[in-house]
């Protein structure tokens, strides 16, 4: 069935930025792996990035300013059908929200994170946002960048993400396929899609990028897939010594993809085994209005808390 | 005697919560009713800590008060601490081995307190030793005492069961329940039912308590049964005994939760821990679950990761105290604005800031009420007491639902941390209604404004998409500035407070007490109920007097609230609450017009007990007090 992922809303960001070309990315992987409008959950933080959802034909939930990865897992955990896909701008996920960033790693819940990074605060006007460089002065910073930069990759390897990549927002058909791989990936998938912002970022521009970036595919002898638990550590230190890189020679693509750690979804199910099949979200709660315990099993469940009284006689 | 007032006392981490579990067991099994307050520090090992416990032979308790009949020691500063609160010809248990101690040698006590002490001490010409004080109780008050050597019945139970000498401490709260029980003259049957409750299956433990209980019954005989309580005379055959987290999370799973998140915060905590316990039943060739209880990075994570499994349409709330629920307020300003059903169940306790983390309070009355920006419904409720808790923490989930609002279940630590025994609830009472449901379908839209509520399709719901957003919003969930949507949608989402008040039954609002037409009416909400209740019985003979227990605290039952106070002066209307503000005359003030200047408050972070409240009463109506600030309890 051909699907129309596309809102007929007009989209409301600056010509020229960045986010077009990871909307029209996110919307060809949609496509193109035929997801289930219903059962797709774009979530999105605030910010110019937050809007995205909206302009997508899924069902989207715009949260508040660097909670969408919490409310992501609300609804990932209550329906594991769901294929949860999450947007947010680095502002969001690594200034406000990087606590929830790193926690999502520790957890390896199956849930995308996209991060639209700009270096920028695009929608309050351009402050500097965590990923941008020690001194850097973007046009609208009264003085240069007191704070220095870090590093997403590297926090999202050392945070426990299974599927670590970084995209280019202007190279769509590799975002696209990063995107594709990340969703078809089990366990928490981190994207950093590189993005210039026209109107705030004269640093990192198109041109900057342009020149810059380079693929980690080309390098024929690069394979960031861990095929065996042993594999793991000598894959995740290459993926960490390839984040480091930075400057006139920027990598995008797979930096490290590990499907052997269980995902949340499965440690839960392991002590549980109905789940995820039975879950929060499709198991019944009542019977006719009337609550699905009796009055003899609800003294029989809770009985550790009841008294029989046994009168002295 | 009907009723015997216990104080137990020692370090925290000494194993009080296990003698209050034992001795609750074997009350409860002999048909005696109780309630224990617990109080501690924010501390793991070694700050004073004690259970204050009333045993009663013809009710269920419902409050507690001072003096005490029985005051078991296990350290010094127990018997520092409250040799003031012990009854005439009541009774002390005490170790020997410390008789000899001074305050000075204690060094757990804060300086405040040893100065507060010892200048008592010093009025009544006490030295501050344990001897002298208990040779004074003996004296003054004409106390029983019972000198145990604890070292050495602990040394005999170590030998004789050849237990590592470094657990002693271990065997200190099955001393102290078994001096108690020989005292109370419990029959050795109740003992052994208590002792086996708490360890079950660990059989060493249930023989060596056993053991240990029939060693301190063979040193006492003189002391048995001194302490005389009626036989039982309560009409029930079983009762549950538990505390009000304990009650909040078996509501929750009757109801049908099906998400909870919480961060660790006192005195929340445990209740999250009780629902992951019984996360999944099979019960009678049924399912009770899945829970999916989620303890998460902060309460930021807490609150809106149980929004978003409220989305999918699974029952979902969280549990915090005020720091938490401070937290969460930007995510209960976007529920609002979503019309999102999630339950935060709010245990307040002492503010501001850390404030007293372990000790009671009601004093985030306003903070539960109008925390978070912006305008939207919620609704708070309070309960009164261990058996409403339950069936209000059902409620909240079916008005959630309902009217797609947060709701905010407004308890507090004396509730979350007392045990009590209570009826077994009635399963038959409880309905569950989840609200409009919509099957969606291709032109399901979330906020269709042609009703006030508009039906709910769930996340998830086949051939159905829908949108949320924190911004203003068109009837799909898409942004929209448009000044003409904004005031039906803000309208729509506000007008939700006026079906709330008009659907909700009186019961859910309020309960009347005592009088029908009293001539003074005592006022309050939440954990005031009890010793409130307990005050007017008190006074009953002299003061014909009435309680209103305020459950629906918002929206505000104007109307139920002015009929209920109909033909009562406002000059004979006493509010009473654990605060120093009392918030509630504030709140219905705003909402009624009508200033009550009658005020009862206490915020030292311990209850309020019956012989103050009574004595407060007295003095407001007696002599014209217009407020009265309780203080009394360690």
């Amino acid at each position: 069935m051909e699907r129309n992922y596309k809102t007929n809303l007009w989209i409301d960001w600056c010509p020229g930025c960045g986010n077009f070309g990871i909307l029209t990315s996110v919307l060809r992987a949609f496509e193109e792996l035929n997801l289930d409008p219903s059962e797709t959950a774009l979530v999105s933080g605030i910010g110019c990035s937050g809007k995205i959802p909206h302009f997508v034909n899924v069902n989207g939930i715009h949260t508040l300013h660097g909670r969408a990865l919490p409310f992501s897992m609300g609804i990932k955990l209550a329906n594991p059908h769901l294929t949860v896909v999450v947007h947010g701008g680095d502002g969001d996920l690594l200034g406000i929200g990087a606590g929830h960033f790193v926690a999502l790693g520790r957890r390896n819940l199956d849930i995308v994170v996209i991060m639209h990074n700009n270096g920028v605060y695009g929608l309050t006007k351009g402050q500097a946002s965590p990923t941008l460089e020690l001194d850097a002065k973007t046009k609208s910073l009264a003085k240069p960048n007191i704070q220095q930069a870090l590093n997403p990759i590297l926090l999202a390897l050392s945070s426990g993400y299974t599927f670590v990549a970084r995209g280019y927002a202007f190279d769509g058909v590799h975002l696209k396929n990063l995107i594709k791989m990340a969703i078809q990936h089990r366990g928490a998938a981190f994207v950093d899609v590189l993005q210039p912002c026209v109107t705030f970022n004269d640093v990192y521009t198109a041109e900057f990028y342009r020149k810059a970036i380079f693929k980690l595919e080309d390098d024929h002898d690069w394979d960031p897939v861990v095929h065996e638990p042993n594999e793991a550590k000598e894959k995740l230190l290459k993926a960490i010594d390839k984040s480091m890189e930075w400057g006139s020679k920027i990598p995008i693509g797979v930096f490290y993809a590990n499907e052997l750690v269980p995902t949340f979804e499965d440690r839960f199910g392991k002590r549980l085994k109905v789940y995820p099949n039975l879950n929060p979200s499709n198991s019944s709660i009542e019977n006719e209005g009337r609550p699905i315990l009796a009055q003899n099993e609800f003294e029989e469940l809770f009985k550790e808390f009841i008294v029989d009284i046994r009168r002295n006689r | 005697m009907n009723e015997v007032g216990l104080i137990i006392g020692g370090p925290q981490g000494s194993g009080l919560e296990t003698s209050m579990n034992v001795l609750g067991r074997a009350l409860a099994s002999r048909g005696y009713g109780l309630i224990a307050d617990r109080e501690y520090f924010s501390n793991i090992t070694g700050r004073h800590s004690y259970i204050h416990m009333l045993i009663s032979s013809i009710d269920l308790p419902r409050s507690l008060k001072y003096p005490v009949e029985i005051l078991a020691s296990t350290d010094a500063e127990t018997i520092f601490t409250h040799f003031n609160d012990v009854a005439e010809r009541g009774v002390v248990i005490y170790d020997k081995s410390q008789a000899g101690k001074s305050i000075d040698a204690v060094p757990s006590m804060e300086d405040y307190t040893k100065d507060r002490i010892k200048s008592i001490l010093r009025e009544h010409g006490i030295e501050p030793i344990v001897s002298n004080v208990i040779g004074y109780l003996e004296k003054e008050k004409n106390v029983t005492s019972i000198e145990i050597d604890f070292p050495s019945m602990i040394r005999k139970i170590i030998e004789r069961y050849k237990v590592d000498p470094r657990q002693a401490s271990r065997y200190v709260s099955g001393l102290i329940v078994s001096a108690i029980s020989v005292v109370l003259g419990l029959e050795g049957e109740f003992v052994r039912y208590g002792i086996e409750q708490q360890f079950k299956e660990r059989a060493h433990l249930v023989e060596q308590n056993l053991g240990l209980y029939e060693l301190v019954k063979d040193s006492l005989t003189s002391f048995k049964n001194i302490v005389k309580i009626d036989e039982p005379a309560i009409r029930l055959s079983k009762v549950m005994l538990l505390t009000g987290n304990d009650i909040v999370a078996i509501a929750k799973i009757v109801g049908g939760l099906r998400y909870q998140s919480y961060y660790p915060i006192t005195p929340a905590a445990d209740e999250s821990s009780v629902i992951e316990k019984y996360e999944y039943e099979e019960i009678g060739g049924k399912v009770v679950g899945p829970v999916v209880v989620m303890q998460t990075e902060d309460e930021i994570a807490a609150i809106n990761s149980a929004i978003g499994a409220a989305l999918t349409g699974a029952r979902s709330s969280t549990a915090t105290s005020g720091p938490g629920f401070d937290l969460m307020v930007e995510g209960l300003s976007w529920a609002g604005a979503n019309e999102v059903p999630v339950v935060i169940t709010y245990y307040q306790r002492g503010g501001p800031s850390t404030g007293q983390p372990t000790r009671g309070s009601q004093s985030d009355l306003m903070n539960a009420v109008f925390a978070a920006h912006g305008e939207f419904a919620r609704i708070v409720i309070s309960s009164g007491d261990h058996t409403e808790a339950f069936y209000d923490a059902l409620e909240a989930f079916n008005m959630a639902e309902k009217y797609q609002v947060p709701v905010i279940h407004l308890l507090d630590k004396f509730l979350a941390n007392s045990i009590a025994s209570i009826p077994i609830p009635d399963i038959s009472k409880i309905r569950i209604d989840r609200g409009k449901v919509s099957p969606g379908g291709a032109n399901y839209k979330r906020f269709d404004m042609s009703s006030t509520i508009s039906p709910r399709a769930y996340l998830g719901t086949k051939n159905t998409i829908m949108w949320y957003t924190g911004d203003e919003h068109d009837e799909e969930g898409h942004i929209s500035e448009d000044p003409k949507n904004r005031l039906k949608m803000y309208s729509k989402r506000m007008e939700k407070m006026k079906i709330i008040l008009e659907e909700t039954p009186l019961n859910l609002k309020m309960s009347a007490h005592g009088e029908k037409s009293p001539d003074y009416l005592l006022l309050g909400w939440g954990s005031t109920k009890g010793v409130s209740l307990d005050a007017i019985d008190k006074l009953n003979s002299r003061i014909r007097l009435g309680y209103l227990n305020l459950k629906l605290l918002w929206p505000f039952p104007e109307r139920e609230f002015l009929e209920a106070i109909r033909g009562i002066p406002v000059n004979k209307i006493i509010a009473v609450e654990h605060s120093y503000g009392i918030n509630i005359a504030s709140l219905i003030a705003m909402s009624t017009g009508i200033i009550i200047e009658k005020r009862i408050a206490k915020f030292t972070g311990r209850p309020i007990l019956l012989n103050e409240l009574v004595e407060a009463i007295e003095k407001i109506i007696y002599r014209n007090e217009k407020r009265v600030v309780l203080e009394y309890g360690a």
